[in-house]
This record gives C-alpha cells, sequence and structure tokens, in this order.
C-alpha cells in the first residue's frame, strides 16, 4: 500500500511538472517574458514634448506601496515574472526601494527605464537591485535635448550610462525617434555602444499623450519604417557582435507565422477555461497605473479594455475578470491578428493593437 | 590612399539609408524584396550589386519564390548538409542602383 501511494505521488508529481513545464515553455503573445509594466508615478522632472504618459512635474498622483505590493503579490501568483519600472520618471517615487525589495523577495526580475537625470551615486543602493536599466535616448545632443526642453539632458543621461556601466551593472538604451531624428541613429548608435550600452532597443515616436501635439511630420510613414527596418538591419552588422539591437518594428508576415503565440488567450472557451489559466498567460504586457488602473498591453490602451483598480486585485476577482469580461480583448487580439494575414510590411504590433482600441473596433459596450 | 575597409563601408551603409538621400520608394521596394517569407536574415552588408544579405533558414528554400521577387541579381543557397542537416544559408544579391558608392564585389563563397 504504502508503495503504492509513493509510486502514486511519483506519477502526479511528473505529471504537475509537465503541465508546469508546458505553461513555462507556451509564450503569451509576443514576448519574450511575462512583464508587468508599473508606472508608480507621472512625476517627471522632465516635460517631453514626446512623452506619452503626460508626466511632468505637476503629476502628484503617486501609488500607495502597500496596495501595490499587495498587488504584485497576487500577479507573481497570477504567472508575472518581470517587473518593468516606467513612469514618470521612477526614481522620484519616494517609495521605490520598498517596492523593489519586495517585488524581488516574491521572485520577480526587476528592470527600469529612466530619463538618467537621477540615476547616479545618489541611488547606487536602489539601482544595485536591479537585474537591469535602461536610459531613455531621442536622438543626438540638438534633437534630445529639444525634445526634452533641457540643455543639459543628452550630456547627462550619457553621464548616468557611462557611470552605471563602470559599476558594472548591465544598461540599455531605449531610444525613441521622431522621424526626423532618425539620420541620427546611427551616430547615436556609435555613441552609446561607445559608453557601454550592452543593447539598443529603437523605436517610432508613438502618437500619444503629449506626441500627439507634435507635427505630423514626427511620425513615420510606412516608408519611414521600412527605412528604420533597413538601418537597424545595417547597425546590426556595424556594431560589434554582442550588442543586441533591437526594432519594435517587426515585419507583418513573421507576426502571421507566430501567431500560435496567443493561444493562451485565444484558445480559451469551454474545453480550456479562461479563469483556470494563469492571467499573465491571457493579458501580457500588463499595464499599472499611477492612477490605479490595470489595463492590458499599453498605458494608452483604451480605458474601456481595463481590467479593474489595483485596490480590487485579488485571485478571486481576476478569476471573475477571466470568466466574464475576456471576451472584449480576446475579440481585439484575435481582430488584430487577422488583418495581418495576407499583408506585407512591416508593423509596431502593441501600438498597433493600442491604436485599435481607440477605434471603437469590438470594445466593450 | 588606404583601401575603403568593409567596416567603413557597412558604416556608409548605415549612413545612407538613414539620412533620407534615397527615395522612399525605393526604401520601401527595398524592404518588401529583404522581407521573404520564411528566412531570417542575418547578415547586412554592400556589395557590388546594391546590397548582399545573407540568411538562414531551416527548410530548403523556395527557389520560384526568390527569383520571383524583383531586385534580386543574384542568389545562392548553402546546404549544411552533414554538419547540419536541417540549416541552409542563403546569400542574396540585391540590385539597388540608387545606392551611391556601391561596395567592391564581395563575391559569394566567402
Amino acid at each position: 500500500m504504502s508503495t503504492n501511494s509513493k509510486g502514486a505521488g511519483r506519477i502526479v508529481g511528473s505529471v504537475a511538472d509537465v503541465r508546469h513545464e508546458q505553461q513555462v515553455a507556451m509564450r503569451s503573445g509576443f514576448l519574450p517574458d511575462r512583464i508587468v509594466h508599473l508606472h508608480p508615478t507621472r512625476l517627471c522632472n522632465l516635460a517631453c514634448r514626446h512623452c506619452y504618459s503626460e508626466s511632468d512635474q505637476r503629476q502628484r498622483a503617486a501609488l500607495d506601496p502597500d496596495l501595490l505590493c499587495a498587488a504584485l503579490d497576487v500577479l507573481r501568483a497570477e504567472g508575472y515574472a518581470l517587473l518593468s519600472l516606467s513612469g514618470g520618471e521612477p526614481l522620484v517615487y519616494p517609495a521605490l526601494g520598498t517596492v523593489i525589495s519586495h517585488a524581488k523577495s516574491i521572485g520577480f526580475r526587476v528592470t527600469m527605464i529612466t530619463n538618467g537625470l537621477l540615476a547616479t551615486e545618489r541611488h547606487d543602493a536602489l539601482l544595485d537591485m536591479l537585474d537591469g536599466m535602461a536610459i531613455s535616448f531621442d536622438g543626438m545632443p540638438e534633437t534630445h535635448n529639444e525634445l526634452r526642453g533641457r540643455a543639459d539632458a543628452f550630456e547627462r543621461a550619457s553621464d548616468a550610462l557611462q557611470y552605471n556601466v563602470a559599476r558594472g551593472r548591465p544598461v540599455a538604451a531605449a531610444i525613441s525617434l521622431t522621424r526626423s531624428a532618425l539620420a541620427d541613429l546611427p551616430d547615436l548608435a556609435d555613441h552609446l555602444v561607445g559608453l557601454g550600452a550592452r543593447a539598443l532597443q529603437v523605436r517610432p515616436v508613438a502618437r500619444a499623450g503629449r506626441a500627439r501635439g507634435l507635427d505630423d511630420s514626427s511620425f513615420f510613414s510606412s516608408a519611414d519604417q521600412a527605412r528604420l527596418f533597413l538601418v537597424v538591419h545595417a547597425l546590426r552588422q556595424e556594431l560589434p557582435e554582442e550588442i543586441t539591437i533591437h526594432c519594435d518594428l517587426a515585419p507583418t508576415v513573421g507576426l502571421w507565422q507566430q501567431r500560435e503565440a496567443y493561444a493562451g488567450l485565444l484558445g480559451c472557451g469551454r474545453n480550456f477555461p479562461a479563469d483556470e489559466r494563469p492571467l499573465a498567460d491571457l493579458v501580457n504586457p500588463l499595464v499599472i497605473t499611477d492612477m490605479g488602473a490595470l489595463k492590458p498591453i499599453a498605458f494608452d490602451f483604451d480605458p474601456r479594455y481595463d481590467l479593474m483598480g489595483i485596490d480590487e486585485v485579488t485571485q478571486q476577482r481576476l478569476r471573475v475578470f477571466k470568466r466574464e469580461r475576456l471576451a472584449p480583448l480576446q475579440e481585439l487580439i484575435g481582430s488584430a491578428l487577422s488583418g495581418l494575414e495576407g499583408r506585407g510590411g512591416l508593423v509596431d504590433w502593441f501600438d498597433h493593437c493600442t491604436r485599435m482600441s481607440e477605434q471603437g473596433g469590438p470594445g466593450p459596450s | 590612399m588606404p583601401p575603403v575597409t568593409s567596416k567603413e563601408l557597412a558604416v556608409r551603409m548605415s549612413k545612407r539609408l538613414a539620412n533620407y538621400k534615397l527615395s522612399d520608394a525605393v526604401i520601401a521596394g527595398l524592404a518588401e524584396r529583404v522581407l521573404i517569407d520564411g528566412l531570417t536574415a542575418f547578415r547586412f552588408d554592400p556589395c557590388m550589386y546594391g546590397i548582399c544579405i545573407d540568411y538562414f533558414t531551416d527548410k530548403l528554400p523556395r527557389l520560384d519564390k526568390l527569383t520571383s521577387k524583383h531586385g534580386i541579381q543574384k542568389w545562392e543557397v548553402f546546404p549544411y548538409g552533414i554538419i547540419d542537416w536541417d540549416r541552409f544559408h542563403v546569400q542574396i544579391a540585391f540590385n539597388v542602383d540608387e545606392l551611391e558608392g556601391r561596395g567592391p564585389n564581395r563575391g559569394f563563397g566567402r
């Protein structure tokens, strides 16, 4: 009897291991990880002209750290593995140390995107806790400083990059480009790699938030997207092999071929009930705004798709969301994926989905 | 006069692509040619035709699809064979007349 029990235990254990491995191996959308993008505040020491979250010195809202840590506990249990801090400027959020410590203690890897102005020795203790950081750039000094409204923004961001590399931290550069700044990219890439950046993440400026006030000529046409795509290919050839350069624009054909990455979200139904899946298999990335809203995909995703407020996050309520309110997001992503079939060219996938959410599409009533 | 290195040529290529001197139509056409179904580009060099691109694929490339693409000047397929049966290296030269100062005859099979 005892032998049988042990044998049954082993079988159950191995089945559970296989299920766990399958869940880990299954992709959740086009991201390599299951990510929470956290905007704990929109307070910022800059007021960039292209800021999608319209952050600046006047934004005083900030998330309550106790509420936030409690929500992170639930989200970790729901399968999210990476906490990506953004803002506003995360380094002006007073409870940042508490939140990072807590997130690390429950198994999150934590990364941060910063404008670099405060990523100095003053915050060494915080910066040492991070698994990675990216400093944002918009072009060479003239372009960068003009968009950021500050004459020394480029110099200080560059200094921060160099300082943090010297401290042995893995640092990347997050590059947002207006159309005219594309010509800066080769020189900017050389500059950043020369300072020690290990990776470059490049994307066109999104038509969101304060960027809506920019001139139409600031945004990429489809030909400009193709130009950026080709430049990034050329840079991959030119830069040292160990430098990763990633562009948010992807060939539409390639995404269509990888559409099974959304099987977790779109395959839910009678046989695979959504409420039995972790949220991270269904909504990825998940965004938490400074006002405490949980949103799918992007900060500016239409509010009609919001999951709930941060003060409402429990596994029980998330289960109800998955069971009763997931359909509009499934319809939107399904429709966006269908639209890729037979289409050529390039797409900024998450921006594309976000713009679709604003268009009334198959949104919630 | 010192010879132009391939690194210098490559740098000039990224700048030439980025500086808007090539028209939108040329860029769009080139991107359309570069995005070949099922192939992953991993090298991007200037060559005597314009731009040479090296791809890897785990499926035998559909040569009819390659030859139907406009602007492909030359292509070669290298099966890895006994080293890796499911891997093919495809080199394609794209004709880009508008690219000033095109590279030297890099030659295939280097």
